[in-house]
């Protein structure tokens, strides 16, 4: 379809001059008033002021203003009381809104009266290396003396000792804190007895199961503190979630202040949701969002103005980077003008691409999530989101990357076919007036607990009967006892084996374990990137190409067990898509309730993913240009869900023939997990959905119509026997091992989980069924009347719901 | 307790955890068996499938099986309960007066000062959760070679063992070891700190053997292990030995109510590791003296 990238290059809607997000948002909806289904403008502020406190030392007042810093925002200033008056604080405000200085003030203070240390933990190395920048630079201005060190990975081992012995502000993460520090806090001990103030940036990242380990990872550094007898103050910050004080006081089990009201003056920021334009009338076809985001994304850029895209997957950054470098980056003389920014890049190459952002150099970035936090990279005018990002919060997140203070910034949402996508992009009012997401997290989920119940006993022998976070640590310690690694003697459990039980537990994944990228191109062997376990098995299954900066890189060999991938550059017109399915089965049923003419359960499933094959897909024209096997060990999961079930003598009864039931169920999965979505506030990736057999002998995925397809256990298409047992399930799992939380409220709200979903389906304006519900149809579908008896999609699935609605 | 014990057991499995290493002698011993019993989740309704996850877990983890044995003789007089001390005095090599330690960077010392020491520790993975069960120390006392040796047999005595070896250590004593500066010692300030004591070892000249013999040494000798160095320089050929690393699973066995024999060969080996500290160090002080032609040359 774009055959020629620069088709477009003397586009009519290119601003002449740099414009604004205001001009764009008007050019772009006058000429593109179809796929626009929502535009709305937050209408900048003016900032809220409060003089510099007085009881701030004369040097660090005299720093700020050395730094042209002559007054604090309100919310500064609130932050700056409420540290001093000894409250634990949260402090919730948007991007770019100085929320730094709340805590750099307090922390420097300490510093400079007390040599009272301070612990700075950021999810992120790119973010922690930011940080100290800035306070070294107040530092530097009113030479204030504070050694501020960062200690993450890239740390050398020379450097450490004199970190952990003068530095006044230590600079983290999470996982360092984990696996370094806590493991070793004797070498700390200095440090940790005079720590006063810990300060958790970005925390509405730790949410769902890292959130869960890093609010272990918080009990455990509470448990050193008070063996040094300390009890650090928290000052926390958010970017915008529903509940930030519950939250913040969920993570650290402790009564927190909030401040939410930022003081910070901001430009007025255009809004504009985009559906793809239908290009297939016939089949509801639309054109990719990946081609509407790289035609915004390139009007902007041409228009002048800085701009950030956002992908939702690694691969598809790379695609958009080489579609964009194919126009702006055609002379490979003159230094590029776009780049990619995502995770798997080495920390060199990250720090490389920020450097080059920040001095401008760069009009066009394209980032996976990794750019939604605060890492300074300047200012921007434009941000392209391919991709409902899967929350509210995150949606605000990423559009508060752009916005300079006098002038107005242009967030762009494309949606994709995504049915969730379609759903918000087709509801602007919910998009609107949402709330954003709750931050959830479950610190006692019995995997996450044992696992750091395992490292706090390493760290200091548990005595009596201590609690760990809200649990007597009790029982799990007598678990760890039977596996031989602690030892009990008397009241007192003491870690006894010979192993380092922090490098096996990851915060950031399940099963540990991280892929390196081995280049082998002409005899080389150069690590180029890094994939978490959970991405490798789709995206470096022998024969994917794997991209790095739009370079194509070809998995000639996967070392499953050595979790190394082995590849090579190659030349090819195509990239790999994998193929996976998924099954379940009920392992034990918690709880059970009629629902209408079925039941509605709840309990612990068993799910087993797996990747049979990929697709290779050419670029620009993406037609499909072959498959590939994969043999890949199946992922097995042990998780909590929910489900309903109609019984086989009702299923008769109400459909003609079992394919029917089966497209229903389909359907009915659809439109449920796009309702329980948006209603737990999940991330869609952690809740997923499935319809199956109920024991595993086989699942039904969606066929090229839209129709339901049975398939054995293997994957591969099959039938039913005729008198085959026949009681199809829909389930709603969560995606993690044992559960993080999602099965159970689903379960409170079942009934009305199903009333949602027929609100959904029945005020969708399609007439046989549509992603945004039931999911895609067959154009012959489209063809069937308004019978009650109809047999499309939409209506199976409202049968199937129907039956299971209370009455 | 067990149900909760088998669940976590089949997440744990189904979580892809890799196991925790385990010593080598209770990985042999029982298989499966100390596991099977009594963890078996609600009978008759157990799925075939949680069944196999359950065989797998039970083959991959399983907790320490060790028989009860009537062998639990450890040397020595107990100072208090759950620590065990042995001395004993060697007729081993005469010493000079001044030891010449310039071979180290360090002025010569008077033999009197020089502390040896050596410990035997639960692991080599370092961090909060490695202690030494055994402290070995020895000096020149009377122009004899005095081995002491301190065994803990309870983990509630490493405070009583870390206050005797305190005591053993004045401000003048020089430390000797091998590779003890980045183990031994470290470890040891770790263990003092956990109980809220003073780190004897702090600001103490510490020669570590380990250093200068890999400076003259390095590239000449398969490797250099102390056991080689002993070899070849002092020509001692060690019997019966027991490799140190099944000094952790040795007393492990002990504590949790096994035999005492390969505790009492712990002891033994670091006995020998004590004597070999002294002669190597003397061979190298000695060797500054020859002259310059015999010394090796890289």
């Amino acid at each position: 379809m774009n055959a020629l990238p620069d088709r477009y290059a003397t586009d009519e809607l290119v601003l002449a001059a740099p414009g604004d997000g205001r001009t764009l948002a008007q050019r772009l909806a006058k000429r593109y008033a179809a796929r626009i289904t929502g535009a709305f403008v937050v209408s900048g502020r003016e900032g809220s002021f409060a003089p510099l406190p007085e009881d701030l030392p004369p040097a660090l007042a005299e720093a700020l203003r050395s730094r042209g810093i002559e007054q604090l925002y309100s919310h500064q200033a609130q932050a700056w009381k409420a540290t001093q008056s000894g409250a634990h604080v949260a402090i919730v405000t948007p991007t770019a809104s100085g929320k730094s200085l709340c805590y750099t003030l307090p922390v420097i203070m300490a510093a400079m009266t007390d040599h009272a240390k301070a612990l700075y933990l950021f999810p992120t190395k790119a973010l922690a290396q930011d940080q100290v920048a800035e306070l070294l630079e107040l530092n530097n201005a009113g030479e204030l003396g504070i050694k501020a060190f960062t200690f993450d990975g890239d740390t050398p081992g020379d450097a450490r000792q004199a970190i952990r012995l003068h530095g006044d502000l230590v600079v983290s993460n999470p996982d360092m804190l984990h696996q370094a520090i806590l493991p070793h806090h004797t070498k700390w001990a200095q440090f940790f007895e005079n720590l006063r103030y810990v300060v958790i940036d970005e925390v509405h990242t730790y949410r769902g199961v890292f959130g869960s380990h890093v609010a272990n990872v918080i009990r455990r550094l509470k448990r050193v503190c008070a063996f040094y007898g300390v009890t650090p103050q928290f000052i926390l910050c958010s970017a915008t979630i529903g509940n930030p004080r519950e939250h913040a006081e969920a993570l650290i089990e402790d009564t927190v202040t909030a401040i939410t009201e930022s003081g910070a003056p901001t430009g007025d920021q255009h809004v504009l949701l985009w559906n793809p334009p239908v290009v297939n009338p016939d089949l509801g076809l639309r054109a990719s969002a990946r081609s509407q985001t790289n035609r915004i994304a390139r009007l902007a850029i041409k228009s002048g103005m800085k701009t950030l895209v956002f992908a939702q997957s690694r691969s598809m950054v790379e695609v958009l980077t080489k579609y964009l470098k194919d126009v702006f980056d055609r002379d490979p003389r003159k230094p590029p003008r776009i780049r990619a920014y995502r995770g798997g890049y080495l920390p060199k190459e990250r720090r490389a691409a920020e450097r080059a952002m920040r001095a401008g150099s760069i009009d066009g970035i394209v980032s996976t999530s990794a750019l939604e936090l605060g890492v300074d990279i300047g200012s921007l005018d434009v941000v392209v989101l391919n991709g409902y990002p899967g929350s509210v919060a995150a949606t605000w997140q990423r559009f508060g990357r752009a916005g300079r203070r006098q002038q107005s910034a242009l967030g762009v949402l494309v949606a994709s076919s995504d049915p969730l996508d379609q759903y918000l992009v087709r509801h602007p009012e919910f998009f609107q007036g949402a709330t954003p997401e709750h931050a959830r997290i479950q610190p006692d989920q019995p995997l996450i607990l044992l696992d750091h119940i395992r490292c706090a006993a390493f760290e200091l022998p548990f005595n009596g009967d201590e609690t760990f976070g809200t649990e007597v640590a009790t029982p799990w310690l007598e678990v760890l006892g039977e596996e031989g690694v602690l030892h009990r003697e008397g009241e007192r459990w003491e870690w006894i084996a010979d192993s380092y039980p922090a490098i096996a537990v990851s915060l950031r994944s399940v099963a540990d374990g991280n892929f390196v990228v081995v280049d082998r191109t002409d005899g080389r062997q150069t690590i180029i990137a890094e994939v978490d376990y959970s991405a490798a098995a789709v995206t470096l299954y022998e024969g994917a190409i794997h991209m790095i900066q739009s370079t194509p890189y070809q998995v000639e060999r996967l070392d499953w067990e050595g979790r190394k991938a082995y590849v090579t550059r190659t030349q090819v017109d195509y990239y790999t898509d994998a193929i996976d399915y998924t099954r379940l089965k009920v392992l034990d049923c918690f709880e059970s309730f009629r629902a209408g003419a079925g039941e509605a359960h709840h309990g612990e499933v068993h799910v087993v993913r797996r990747v049979p094959g990929y697709k290779k897909i050419r670029f620009y024209s993406h037609e499909n240009i072959g498959y590939g096997p994969v043999n890949l060990p199946d992922q097995e999961l042990h998780t909590t869900a929910v489900w309903w079930q109609l019984h086989q003598a009702i299923l008769d009864a109400a459909f003609e023939q079992r394919q029917q039931a089966l497209d229903g169920f389909l359907g009915a999965a659809n439109a449920l997990h796009l309702v329980a979505t948006v209603a737990v506030m999940a991330e869609a990736r952690d809740l997923q959905k499935s319809v199956g057999s109920g024991d595993g002998a086989w699942f039904v995925s969606a066929d090229l119509t839209g129709r339901g397809q049975l398939r054995g256990p293997d994957g591969q298409p099959s039938a039913l026997a005729p008198q085959a047992p026949f009681t199809p399930t829909v389930y709603l799992y969560d995606a993690f091992p044992g559960g993080i939380g999602h099965s159970e409220p689903l379960f409170q709200r079942r009934e009305d989980l199903l009333v949602q979903s027929i609100s959904l389906i029945e005020r969708c304006d399609c007439r046989a069924g549509c992603p945004a519900c039931v999911g895609p149809v067959l154009a012959a579908d489209e063809q069937a009347g308004d019978d009650p008896m109809a047999t499309t999609p939409k209506a199976l699935a409202l049968r199937v719901l129907a039956l299971l609605v209370a009455l | 307790m067990s149900a909760l014990h088998a669940k976590l057991r089949q997440l744990r499995t189904q979580a892809g955890h890799r196991q925790v290493a385990v010593p080598l002698a209770t990985a042999r011993a029982g298989c499966g068996v100390a596991t099977a019993k009594g963890h078996t989740p609600a009978g008759a309704s157990l799925s075939p499938e949680v069944r196999r996850l359950l065989q797998r877990h039970a083959q991959l983890k399983h907790g320490p099986t060790y028989l009860a044995s009537t062998d639990r003789r450890v040397p020595g007089i107990e100072l208090s309960p759950g620590l065990r001390y042995t001395e004993t005095r060697v007729d081993w090599l005469t010493p000079p007066t001044l030891i010449d330690t310039r071979f180290a960077r360090v002025p010569p010392v008077h033999h009197q000062h020089l502390l040896h020491f050596d410990t035997e520790t639960t692991g080599l993975a370092g961090g909060t959760g490695t202690r030494a069960f055994m402290i070995g120390a020895a000096d020149w006392i009377d122009g004899h070679f005095r081995i002491r040796q301190l065994t803990i047999t309870s983990m509630a005595a490493e405070t009583a063992m870390l206050r005797t070896f305190a005591t053993w250590i004045g401000n003048d004593s020089v430390l000797v070891s091998y590779n003890g500066k980045c183990y031994d010692a470290p470890l040891l300030a770790t263990r003092y700190r956990l109980a809220r004591l003073p780190n004897p070892l702090a600001g103490l000249v510490h020669i570590d053997l380990l250093h200068p013999v890999r400076r003259h040494w390095k590239g000449q000798w398969e490797n250099c292990r102390l056991a080689t160095a002993e070899r070849q320089l002092l020509g001692v050929v060690r019997e019966d030995d027991l490799p140190g690393a099944e000094a952790p699973a040795a007393w492990l066995t002990y504590l949790r109510g096994g035999s005492a024999n390969n505790l009492r060969r712990v002891a033994a080996h670091n006995a020998q590791d004590l004597k070999s500290l002294a002669g190597v160090l003397l061979r190298m002080a000695g060797m500054a003296e020859e002259p310059s032609g015999t010394m090796p040359t890289h």
